[in-house]
């Protein structure tokens, strides 16, 4: 008895502070999304679902549209680089394995903006490939690789890579290797065997990493103002310049209220399988 | 994996160990670049003219670059002490309580983890404006907290429960206090994992954007929002130097985190106990 007391006690202060700086303040942005600003751009609670109807502008619809587009290209191309990669290190890296995967979490921990910032850097018109480019002679002028869709997204790709290989990794390496060996056995084609063993055996990863890549790619924001400009703006973007910039607040409100919707869906879809997972690994 | 189920060498593909070398280019060449070009002598960001440390000079002689250096480092340590205590209490409640609270309290610990953080940005300058906290460093400190809390409580949680509970009940049938028995015998288990926990915590805030971006007031600035001003001002080798610093405090954490407790004895690696998994 006072063995459970204790550890109930100690639910308190983590608790409560997830509940006050966490849910609290979600629950205030869904109340400010039905708000309206008064002359100083100060946010008035009321009832205003104009906010949710202007988010539906044609004016704004290409950005949302945008957002999901390159995301789902950002996951694509996650998963054709990630999973050889992931499936590389779990099957053939040895005694290297750990290490190749501590290589792989590594730059995920240099700043964001730092790894952004240094394709900025490459990929300017002043910058190192443009100036091999025209030094080398292959072309005249530079190439323009900023401002475009394939600057944004490839800078989302190398934002958010390392989210996709880990659970991938994860999957083929408990994977029950005897299960390729047996396809081989019973004549299987490398490919049919990939299809039929391998695929099946990892999708929970593939899955798991579609979601870890995705989620922060919809509210990315970084990508594109950097590496992108006011043709390739992400939701991310304008609900940045409706809290910093526009002083729209209850606008911004609304939007970051229809991304934490549009994105809870997979929020609870991964939430159920990782605590699936957990419980079977514990088994 | 056994020896016997190694693959024989023709059934490896071949194109693989080419791929995963160039993933790694992919991955690491512009990291490098952008820290061989904090070193170049010249303000050029296309040819190397020679070594020269003028870049962090310059930086070092900046005092209000230096501000935003030392209260990154501030709200990285407190942010590091308050979430690892209460991330720390909120996994051993979790693992250990059986009221039905502990469930609530499990699904608000988790949400944070795979909320983007323009959401969390987003609601805690809301909650502050609400609440008319000025911002500040602390109204960063906050928001830092609360999303630490949950790596914390992940990482800890991880190896809480692969403690055997019969241990700590032998301490207590044999006499000793709740408190006592935390001390001596659940602790000293569960610190690599306290101690991974913390480093990864302060590494996360130390360069923490996002949340710094919305929070912060006017001066001084977290280090990574002055990164963000000065980049859309333009591409200069001082945030080539910047950011060489920052990714050298971030690899020495990582490192300390992973090599920490085997130095110190302990069986498991710490990028084990990073990721999750016991006996990596």
């Amino acid at each position: 008895m006072s063995e459970q007391r204790f550890a109930t006690t100690l639910l308190i202060p983590g608790g409560l502070w997830l509940l006050l700086c966490f849910a609290v303040p979600l629950g205030l942005v869904l109340a400010a999304s039905f708000g309206s600003t008064d002359d100083l751009g100060n946010t008035i609670y009321g009832w205003h679902p104009d906010n949710y109807r202007q988010a539906f502008d044609p004016l704004f619809v290409p950005v949302l549209l945008r957002s999901v587009g390159y995301a789902l290209a950002t996951v694509a191309l996650c998963l054709l680089i990630g999973y050889p990669v992931a499936y590389y290190i779990a099957r053939y890296g040895g005694r290297w394995k750990h290490m190749l995967i501590a290589l792989v979490v590594l730059p995920f921990f240099v700043n964001y903006l730092v790894r952004t910032y240094a394709w900025v850097a490459m990929l300017a018109d002043e910058g190192l490939v443009n100036g091999a480019i025209t030094n080398l002679g292959i072309r005249d002028s530079g190439i323009k690789f900023l401002n475009t869709d394939f600057a944004v997204i490839g800078g989302l790709v190398y934002g958010y890579l390392a989210f996709m290989i880990l659970p991938i990794y994860a999957a083929i390496d408990r994977m029950d290797q005897a299960l390729v060996e047996a396809g081989k056995d019973l004549y299987g084609t490398p490919w049919n065997t990939f299809r039929h063993v391998t695929w099946p055996a990892t999708f929970q990863g593939v899955l798991a990493g579609a979601v870890l890549v995705f989620l922060p790619a919809v509210g990315d924001f970084i990508s594109a103002q950097l590496l992108g400009g006011p043709g390739t703006y992400m939701v991310g973007n304008l609900i940045q310049q409706q809290f910093l910039g526009a002083d729209n607040w209850p606008f911004g409100a609304a939007l970051t209220t229809l991304l934490m919707a549009f994105l809870s869906v997979w929020m609870v879809l991964y939430l159920r399988s990782a605590a699936r997972a957990s419980r079977e690994t514990a088994l | 994996m056994s020896a016997t189920t190694a693959p024989k060498p023709f059934d490896r593909p071949r194109f693989l160990p080419v791929f995963t070398g160039l993933f790694f280019v992919f991955m690491f060449a512009p990291i490098v670049i952008v820290a061989l070009f904090s070193f170049n002598s010249t303000k050029s960001l296309q040819r190397f003219e020679g070594f020269s440390l003028m870049w962090y000079q310059r930086f070092f002689e900046d005092s209000s670059l230096r501000e935003s250096l030392f209260a990154s480092i501030e709200i990285a340590f407190v942010t590091m002490v308050a979430a690892t205590a209460l991330g720390t209490m909120l996994a051993f409640a979790l693992v250990r309580a059986r009221t039905r609270w502990a469930g609530t309290a499990n699904v608000l610990m988790l949400i944070p983890l795979v909320t983007p953080e323009i959401v969390a940005a987003v609601s805690a300058l809301v909650l502050f404006t609400q609440v008319g906290l000025q911002l500040s460093l602390e109204t960063v400190m906050i928001a830092h907290i609360t999303f630490s809390i949950s790596y914390v409580t992940v990482v800890v949680r991880a190896r809480l429960a692969a403690l055997n509970p019969e241990v700590e009940q032998a301490a207590l049938d044999l006499g000793a206090t709740r408190w006592g028995t935390l001390r001596l015998v659940t602790l000293p288990e569960l610190w690599p994992a306290i101690v991974a926990a913390a480093l990864l915590t302060f590494a996360l805030s130390f360069d923490d954007f996002v949340l710094s971006f919305f929070t912060t007031g006017e001066s001084p600035q977290p280090l990574p929002v002055r990164i963000y001003s000065a980049i859309r001002f333009g591409v200069t080798p001082t945030i080539n130097a910047i950011g060489t610093m920052m990714l050298t405090v971030s690899a020495a954490l990582i490192a300390l985190a992973i090599f920490l407790p085997r130095l110190l004895g302990r069986r498991e690696s710490g990028l084990g106990v990073l990721v999750g998994r016991e006996g990596a």
